[in-house]
C-alpha cells in the first residue's frame, strides 16, 4: 500500500533552545565539576597523572558539550510527526532511525507532560500509552503546548467512545 | 454494593439469564471451602516447627514464640477465610475480603483474559482447587482464589463462561469488522471438542530435548573462562592445585577417564531432572475446544486447568531449537494479553504453552483451533533482503578491527585469529537470511526467523497495537529495516533486516488494518 502519508509535521523551533538548555544543563554541569574538580584533585593524587592526560580529558570535555549543543539541531531536523486518519506517525532519530505507527483505536490513554523548562518555553510533549507491555508508550516532544491540546483533544474525539 | 442484600443461593441462575443490563443479577456467589483450613493449620504447624523444636532442645521462651506463631498464623487465615467473598454478576466479578484492612476487588467479565484452576497434591485429596484470575494488566494473576472446592470451581468457570458468552455477543460493542473469531459464536458452550493429547512419549522426548541443560554447560565453561581471565580465580587454584595433586597420582588416561565419566554424569544427571521434570509438570496433557474458549488441562503432582478465550489470543508460536528441528518435533506456544514472556522461555509454569511437544505437521494441524481462519488464509511469503549478509559481514569486520589491536598486545599474532570472526558473521548472516521469511494476509501476519533453529509466529492483524520501523547506522547505509510489531501480550515480535521499503509497506498495512479492526478486543 504505497498511499500512505509519510509524517510531514515538524516540532516547534524553539524546541532546540529547549534540548540545548536541558541536556546542555547536564553536559555543563558534568564537565565543569570534571574539570574543576577532578583535574586538581586527580593532579595531586595521582602520580601517573600527565599534561597528555590532562589533554584527553580537556578533549572529553568539549566533546561532551559540543555533543550535547549539535544533536539538538540534528534531531529536531529529523523529527516528523502526523496525525493522519487514523494513525498518529512519528519518525526521528540521527543514528538510529525510527518510524512508529500507532492506531487511534489502539491507544489506551494519553498523557500530555509538560516539565518547568518546558513551561517556560511553551512546549508541551504528548505521550501516548498503548495497551502493550513493553515498550507502550511512546512520545512526541516539542509541541506548542495548544498544537498538543489540539492533538490530544482531536484523538479523544476520533476515539470518540469515551473509552479514552 | 446493590447486589449484597439479594440473597441469592449459589448457583440459582447458572445459564438462564437473557438479560444483561441490570447490574444486580447474582450468578453466583460463596466463600473458600472450610477443608483449605485444615491446609492453613499444616502451614501454620510446618512455621512453627523451627520455634517449637528450638524450645524443647534450648530454651523454654521458644514454645512462647512457636505459640505465639500459631496463633498469629492460624488467626490470619481464619479471618481471610471468614472474610473472603466472592460475587459473580452478568457484569463482573467481585472479590472482597479483609477483616481490619478491607478490599474489594471489581473485575469487568469482558476483562478477564483467562481462567486457570491449579490443585496441588494435597489439595487434591481434600477435593480442593485454586482459582487464579488473570486480566491484561501485565500482572498476571489479578485475583487467586485459594481454595474453592472443585465443584464450586467448576461451577463458576460455567457461569462466568456463559455470561462472558453473552456478553460478547449482546454485549455494548457492535461485531468486529476484521476480528476472525467473529464466525456466529453458540450461546452456550457446546460440546467439547478435543485438540491435541501429548503422549507420555512427546513428554519424554520434550524433556530430552530440552536445551537448557546444553546451555547450562556452556555458560558454566564460559563463566569458568571468565573467571579465570578475571584473576578471580586465584584463591580457586589453591584448592585446585591440591585437587590436581590428588589427581597426579593416577595415570593420564584413568584421569581423562574420569574427568570424562564426570562429565557425563553431570548431563545425565540433568537430562533426568528435566525429563522428570517435564512429565510430571505436563502429564496427561489435554487441550480441548468448547465453544470458543480453549482449555487445558495437565500436571501430575499439581494438576493444572486454564482457559483460554480464542479471541484473547495475541500471538502464536511454533517453536524449534535446533535440536528439535533435526528431529522433526515443535512445541507450540499461545500468547495472551497479561502474561508476558520472553521467546524461548517459560516463565509463567508453562501456562502459555499449548501443544508441549509434537511432530511438526501435528504442531501445524492444531493451529486453525487456535487462530480461526487461518487455515483459509493464504500467505505470500517473502524473504529477507540478501543484504543483511553484508549487515552481519559489516558488524563482523568492525569486530575483528575492534578485537585484533586489543588483543594483539597479549596475544600476538595468534590474535589475528579473531579474523576469523568475519568469515563466522557472514555465515551467520547466511543462516539468518536462510531462515528469515514473513507473510501479510488480511486477518494473519506471520513471521519466521532463527539461526539454526526455526520460530514461526502468527499474529492476528487485529490485535497489533503499534508497529515500529528501525534503522541502525549500519542499516542506514545499506538500505535496510527492523520491522517491530507490537501486541498486548508477550514481548514485541521483531522482524530484522527487510528492505526499508517493504519494512515501510508492511508497517503501513499492518497499521491501517489493526485501525480497521475494531477496538474493543484485545
Amino acid at each position: 500500500m504505497s498511499d500512505r502519508q509519510t509524517p510531514h509535521e515538524r516540532l516547534q523551533p524553539r524546541v532546540v533552545a529547549y534540548w540545548i538548555l536541558a541536556d546542555g544543563f547536564g553536559a555543563f554541569v558534568v564537565t565543569s565539576l570534571a574539570w574543576f574538580v577532578g583535574r586538581p584533585l586527580l593532579a595531586q593524587h595521582w602520580d601517573a597523572w600527565s599534561p597528555t592526560l590532562e589533554q584527553v580529558l580537556l578533549g572529553l570535555c568539549i566533546g561532551l558539550v559540543a555533543l550535547a549543543t549539535l544533536t539538538p539541531p540534528l534531531t529536531y531536523a529529523r523529527w516528523r510527526y502526523a496525525y493522519v486518519g487514523d494513525l498518529l506517525l512519528m519518525r526521528y532519530g540521527i543514528l538510529f532511525v525510527e518510524e512508529r505507527a500507532v492506531p487511534v483505536k489502539r491507544m489506551q490513554h494519553i498523557d500530555l507532560v509538560r516539565g518547568p523548562i518546558e513551561r517556560l518555553f511553551g512546549l508541551a510533549t504528548l505521550v501516548v500509552y498503548t495497551a502493550g507491555n513493553e515498550g507502550s508508550a511512546f512520545r512526541v516532544p516539542g509541541l506548542k503546548a495548544g498544537r498538543a491540546q489540539e492533538l490530544r483533544d482531536l484523538i479523544v474525539q476520533a476515539r470518540g467512545d469515551g473509552r479514552l | 454494593m446493590t447486589a449484597d442484600s439479594d440473597p441469592a443461593p449459589p448457583g440459582a441462575t447458572a445459564d438462564a439469564a437473557p438479560t444483561p443490563p441490570p447490574d444486580a443479577a447474582v450468578l453466583a456467589k460463596g466463600h473458600l471451602h472450610p477443608a483449605i483450613l485444615l491446609l492453613r493449620l499444616l502451614d501454620a504447624l510446618r512455621q512453627t516447627a523451627v520455634p517449637l523444636l528450638l524450645g524443647i532442645a534450648v530454651n523454654r521462651w521458644f514454645l512462647v514464640l512457636a505459640i505465639v506463631l500459631f496463633v498469629v498464623h492460624l488467626g490470619y487465615s481464619l479471618a481471610r477465610y471468614l472474610t473472603l467473598e466472592y460475587t459473580l454478576t452478568a457484569q463482573e466479578l467481585r472479590v472482597r475480603e479483609g477483616l481490619l484492612e478491607r478490599q474489594e476487588r471489581r473485575i469487568p467479565l469482558d476483562r478477564i483474559q483467562d481462567l486457570g484452576f491449579e490443585s496441588t497434591i494435597l489439595r487434591r485429596v481434600l477435593g480442593l482447587t485454586v482459582v487464579l484470575v488473570e486480566t491484561a494488566s501485565g500482572r498476571g494473576v489479578e485475583a487467586r482464589l485459594d481454595a474453592l472446592s472443585r465443584s464450586d470451581a467448576d461451577h463458576l468457570r460455567e457461569i462466568l463462561l456463559a455470561a462472558r458468552q453473552q456478553l460478547v455477543t449482546v454485549g455494548p460493542s457492535a461485531a468486529p469488522a476484521g476480528e476472525p473469531a467473529a464466525t456466529a459464536p453458540a450461546p452456550t458452550p457446546g460440546p467439547e471438542w478435543l485438540v491435541h493429547r501429548s503422549t507420555t512419549s512427546d513428554l519424554l522426548l520434550r524433556g530430552l530435548t530440552d536445551l537448557r541443560l546444553s546451555a547450562f554447560v556452556v555458560t558454566g565453561f564460559a563463566a569458568l573462562q571468565l573467571a579465570d581471565q578475571i584473576g578471580f580465580a586465584v584463591q580457586l587454584k589453591g584448592v585446585a592445585r591440591s585437587f590436581r595433586d590428588w589427581l597426579a597420582q593416577f595415570s593420564p588416561l584413568l584421569l581423562a577417564l574420569l574427568l570424562l565419566a564426570m562429565l557425563l554424569a553431570i548431563v545425565g544427571l540433568g537430562v533426568l531432572t528435566t525429563t522428570l521434570g517435564n512429565l510430571v509438570q505436563f502429564h496427561g496433557f489435554v487441550l480441548t475446544l468448547r465453544g470458543e474458549v480453549l482449555q487445558r488441562r495437565f500436571g501430575l503432582l499439581t494438576t493444572r486447568q486454564k482457559t483460554l478465550p480464542r479471541a484473547r489470543i495475541q500471538r502464536v508460536t511454533i517453536e524449534q531449537p535446533w535440536l528439535r528441528r533435526l528431529l522433526g518435533l515443535a512445541a507450540v506456544k499461545a500468547d495472551s494479553a497479561g502474561a508476558s514472556r520472553s521467546e524461548g522461555t517459560d516463565t509463567t509454569g508453562g501456562w502459555d504453552v499449548v501443544v508441549p511437544l509434537a511432530r511438526l505437521p501435528m504442531a501445524d494441524a492444531v493451529l486453525p483451533a487456535l487462530l480461526p481462519g487461518l487455515e483459509r488464509a493464504t500467505f505470500g511469503w517473502q524473504r529477507g533482503s540478501r543484504r543483511l549478509i553484508l549487515r552481519t559481514t559489516a558488524q563482523g569486520v568492525l569486530i575483528a578491527a575492534l578485537l585484533v589491536p586489543l588483543c594483539w598486545q597479549a596475544m600476538d599474532q595468534w590474535a589475528l585469529l579473531l579474523l576469523l570472526v568475519v568469515p563466522l558473521w557472514a555465515l551467520l548472516g547466511l543462516l539468518v537470511w536462510h531462515n528469515l521469511g514473513f507473510a501479510l494476509g488480511q486477518d494473519f501476519f506471520a513471521l519466521q526467523h532463527g539461526v539454526v533453529g526455526r520460530y514461526l509466529a502468527y499474529v492476528p492483524t487485529a490485535k497489533v497495537q503499534a508497529v515500529v520501523v528501525h534503522q541502525g547506522p549500519i542499516a542506514q547505509l545499506l538500505g535496510l529495516a527492523e520491522l517491530t510489531v507490537y501486541v498486548a501480550g508477550g514481548s514485541p515480535t521483531r522482524l530484522p533486516d527487510l528492505t526499508l521499503e517493504d519494512a515501510r509497506r508492511v508497517a503501513a498495512e499492518l497499521g491501517h488494518l489493526a485501525s480497521a479492526a475494531a477496538a474493543l478486543d484485545w
